[in-house]
């Protein structure tokens, strides 16, 4: 029988998919211990190197200095109170948009997601212009308030951190079952009642959710206390005056292992109430329909309309004060801060593109990577891979450009070349939101049923073939999403390349932190508003390809 | 079975975690055959069928296609067609493009694969629609494409797992006897998973009845039905009243006196008899539920504290709830089963 011969030639001497997959997986796994794995372990090394040899020397001493204890004290203090005041104003907020039939929600939603898209230090810059030493409040009417410190950090985080809080909770709101609120009702349940014990408790992973990534945000944000810290010492500015200002690495090591730790912690802890959030909606589920409530929708028309107006203001007030010639002494307009006649000009806003172009479309290729490699591996390699890959969520930034100068600029290393380039900035930028980049496409990956990839296997196509013409089609508005994500960080972020930019490479976040610490405040609202704008317009103009492409409906924001 | 056998499984074993899932299962599927895997969900029928495509591997067992051992060859080398239950098209294709994939995959000649896919277009009676998109098809045609796309390539074995499921009643009915004709045209050598009876008896040469994993029984639609081997395959396709032989007033030839095995009647086997004629064999009940069910009326009558079902042909105006009836239960009704219920 002829079927005889054909199936007999059939059988591989070697699967040539084996090797496609392999080669994709050392494709993704081995930037991912160069750039994440070899950091963290150099940090480690380094906080154990003493002027006596190996050993715990550095943490005893520093654990025994008294700044110690007020460090982590005002880290910790700063956190929890930030954190608190976040996630009740962002959840009152999610739920006037989820929960309540306000005009204006379009508006108030896009509003909320401004601080998104500026330099992570804007909130205190604008604060400062507001309520500083030569804010226009204290100026104009002569009252001494001190906005340096401890409360300057907590509004300044507040509103860092809070679209990332209300991202969440809108999220946790925005699925319900009417079935349930019906059942309530006819049971006579009370308006507060229904909220105790329907809504809150169903509710309560998104708060927990959003709980942990706020402290972490906040516990490792750098660009506000440093702007608005004053004396108040931080662990994130502390590693920064360790290894900067005093050259002390292994101190700034250490302090970076007790700044992961939290971070880790919260991180964790965020990552495992996500497993088990799932099973509350079912596909019976009900949706929930808002109906019009006169005195609850008002309320929460003012109450977003209040903090829209507050996360505006503080915008708006960095856009006026460079473009007036002396905020708030003299308040005519001008053009003078735009001419930024010091630090290489507007050269920093360049190198910025170029690094978030770069950070863009390698960030693309390695998460839309991995997660394709993790969809296909499904065993225990795969769960390894998922691991690596979300492993940098709990890396703060500071901890990652440290570890990048101990380990890229080191003669010893065959990618010391890397060191003092774009390209290293753009890998760090990647690898510092690679678990972000990884998870929306992740996302989108499981959305697809494994029908399509069994029907392309039937038909003859291979692992790549598959990735090619099935898969990466389908999702590719979440690959455009990927690269928005990781060119949009890229642009604002602070942290992480803080340590990594030398005079050459400098970048425009980097610069408008230096210009406030020169003094020139006016001058790095101007940069501020060059980067703001950028953001912008990229922003734009994905939005033009995607509705020319005719894609509608794609989430640029994560 | 046709005249040669064309695929052959042997003692095929699959569990999920500690779930086993096939059982040592065997059998043999003869050239140009349609064979049907009938069961309740959980069976294992779709994972035999998988097994059979090369999408999953078994624990144990041997799948042999004209003698040559397929374990180990990949699915996208085993020249299988597939058509799943929905949604399998990629949505990011033209229907042309969908069925192209599979020439482009198996490396065709450019020139011979247009041609193809105009070939299987009319085969399927979609010759106008090459230009859409799958979501701009109803979900009968989203299923011919299907069907289309996976006999373009020219396969050796059709496989349709459940493939008419998700469709409406009255487009599954038709394309029940389509895929029946195109699969005779053809004689391409066919096995399809379904748990709806009706399917597997108007499409299939023959049926495999399956349950927890293992095979009940094989055979054509009228030896399952004429002679199922047990209860399950007996409650499994069309109805069946499960008594005791003494319940029935009649005696097997050969049985021990003492010996009062489970037999199972057709509810359309019992006759209706008048009251008034009624003799020793006669079984008198009262009818507990009467309903019409169009061509047919079926009727739930109580002998001695037990259930039995009728069917009569038509509309029974003249049976009420309530009523007494008389039945009688011809001798060859009576189907010994192997199994007795549980």
């Amino acid at each position: 029988m002829s079927s005889t011969a054909a199936a007999t030639r059939l059988v591989p001497k070697f699967d040539t998919d084996r090797i496609a997959v392999l080669a994709l997986v050392v494709v993704v796994v081995v930037p991912l211990l160069v750039f994440v794995v070899a950091p963290l372990v150099g940090i480690f090394k380094m906080s154990f190197v003493t002027a006596d040899g190996i050993g715990f020397g550095n943490y005893v001493r520093y654990v025994n200095s008294p700044k110690f204890a007020k460090v982590v004290g005002n880290s910790l203090a700063v956190a929890t109170t930030t954190t608190a005041i976040t996630v009740l104003l962002a959840y009152a907020f999610a739920y006037a948009m989820r929960r309540t039939a306000m005009p204006g929600k379009r508006v108030f939603g896009s509003m909320a997601l401004l601080p998104l898209f500026a330099p992570s230090l804007v909130q205190a810059l604008g604060i400062v212009f507001l309520f500083g030493r030569n804010g226009v409040i204290n100026r104009t009417f002569n009252l001494g308030i001190d906005i340096y410190g401890f409360w300057g950090i907590v509004i300044s985080d507040v509103f860092y951190s809070f679209p990332h809080a209300y991202l969440i909770l809108s999220a946790a709101l925005a699925v319900a079952d009417a079935r349930l609120y019906e059942s309530a009702q006819v049971l006579g349940a009370t308006g507060a009642r229904i909220f105790r014990d329907i809504t809150l408790p169903s509710t309560k992973y998104g708060i927990l959710s959003a709980t942990f990534v706020v402290f972490t945000i906040v516990i490792t944000d750098f660009g506000n206390p440093m702007v608005i810290g004053g004396d108040y010492s931080v662990l994130a500015t502390e590693i920064y005056n360790q290894v900067s200002g005093q050259g002390n690495f292994q101190m700034g090591a250490v302090i970076g292992v007790m700044l992961l730790v939290p971070a880790a912690l919260a991180v964790i802890a965020e990552k495992w109430i996500m497993r088990r959030h799932h099973a509350t909606i079912t596909e019976r589920s009900q949706p929930l329909m808002v109906v019009r409530e006169r005195w609850r929708d008002r309320t929460g028309l003012a109450f977003t309309a209040v903090i829209c107006g507050l996360i505006a203001a503080i915008v708006l007030v960095v856009v006026v004060a460079s473009f007036v010639t002396l905020w708030p002494y003299n308040m005519h307009v001008s053009l003078r801060h735009y001419r930024f006649e010091v630090q290489n000009g507007l050269k920093p806003l360049w190198t910025s593109i170029w690094v978030s172009l770069m950070a863009a479309g390698i960030g693309v290729v390695v998460s839309v990577g991995a997660a394709c490699v993790t969809r296909r591996l499904r065993n225990l390699a795969g769960q390894c891979l998922y691991f690596l890959s979300i492993l940098p969520a709990a890396v703060p930034g500071m901890v990652l450009g440290l570890g990048y100068i101990l380990v890229f600029n080191d003669p010893s290393n065959p990618l010391e070349g890397l060191y003092g380039t774009l390209l290293i900035l753009a890998l760090c930028n990647v690898y510092h939101y690679h678990a972000q980049g990884y998870l929306i496409a992740m996302t989108s990956i499981n959305q697809i049923s494994r029908v399509f990839d069994e029907a392309s296997t039937s038909l003859g196509g291979g692992f790549i073939k598959t990735l090619w013409e099935v898969t990466l089609p389908i999702i590719a508005s979440s690959i455009i999403s990927v690269g928005v994500f990781f060119f949009v960080r890229s642009m604002v972020t602070l942290s992480a390349v803080i340590f990594l930019v030398t005079p050459v490479t400098q970048v425009a976040a980097v610069s408008v932190l230096l210009l406030d610490d020169a003094g020139n405040a006016n001058q790095a609202a101007a940069f501020s508003v060059c980067i703001m704008v950028v953001v912008a317009l990229a922003l734009l103009l994905f939005r033009l390809v995607l509705r020319m492409s005719g894609r509608r409906n794609v989430l640029l924001i994560h | 079975m046709g005249p040669n056998v064309f695929l052959s499984l042997r003692n095929i074993t699959k569990r999920f975690g500690a779930v086993p899932a096939l059982n040592d299962v065997s059998l043999d599927i003869g050239e140009g055959e349609l064979v049907c895997f009938l069961g309740p969900s959980g069976c294992g029928k779709t994972t035999l069928l998988r097994v059979i495509a090369g999408l999953e591997t078994p624990d144990a067992g041997e799948v042999s296609q004209g003698g040559s051992n397929l374990i180990g060859v990949p699915a996208r080398l085993r020249n299988f067609g597939i058509v799943f239950q929905s949604y399998s098209l990629f949505p990011n294709m033209t229907v042309e493009r969908n069925i192209g994939y599979g020439l482009a995959c198996r490396k065709w000649p450019k020139d011979a694969i247009s041609p193809r896919i105009s070939e299987v277009l009319t085969l399927v009676h979609l010759g106008d629609q090459a230009e859409k998109y799958p979501h701009q098809l109803s979900g009968g045609q989203q299923q011919r494409v299907a069907l289309a796309r996976a006999l373009a390539p020219k396969p050796t074995v059709l496989l349709l797992d459940e493939p008419l499921s998700a469709l409406d009643a009255k487009v599954r009915e038709e394309l029940r006897a389509e895929i029946k004709d195109l699969q005779t045209a053809l004689r391409i050598t066919t096995v399809m998973v379904t748990h709806d009876q009706h399917e597997a008896m108007e499409m299939a040469d023959r049926i495999v009845v399956m349950n927890a994993g293992v095979i009940e029984q094989v055979g054509g639609a009228v030896d399952l039905y004429d002679q199922p081997v047990n209860r399950f395959v007996a409650e499994f396709i069309g109805r069946m009243n499960l008594v005791r032989l003494s319940a029935t007033k009649l005696s097997i030839a050969g049985e021990r006196s003492d010996d009062d095995p489970y037999v199972g009647i057709r509810p359309e086997h019992i006759e209706l008899i008048d009251v008034t004629a009624a003799d020793a064999d006669t079984l008198v009940g009262r009818i507990e539920k009467c309903v019409f069910l169009g061509s047919f009326t079926r009727i739930t009558l109580t002998v001695d504290g037990k259930r039995l079902l009728l069917e009569l042909r038509g509309r029974r105006t003249d049976l009420a709830t309530g009523a007494a009836l008389a039945v009688r239960i011809p001798a060859a009704a009576i189907h010994r089963l192997q199994d007795a219920p549980g």
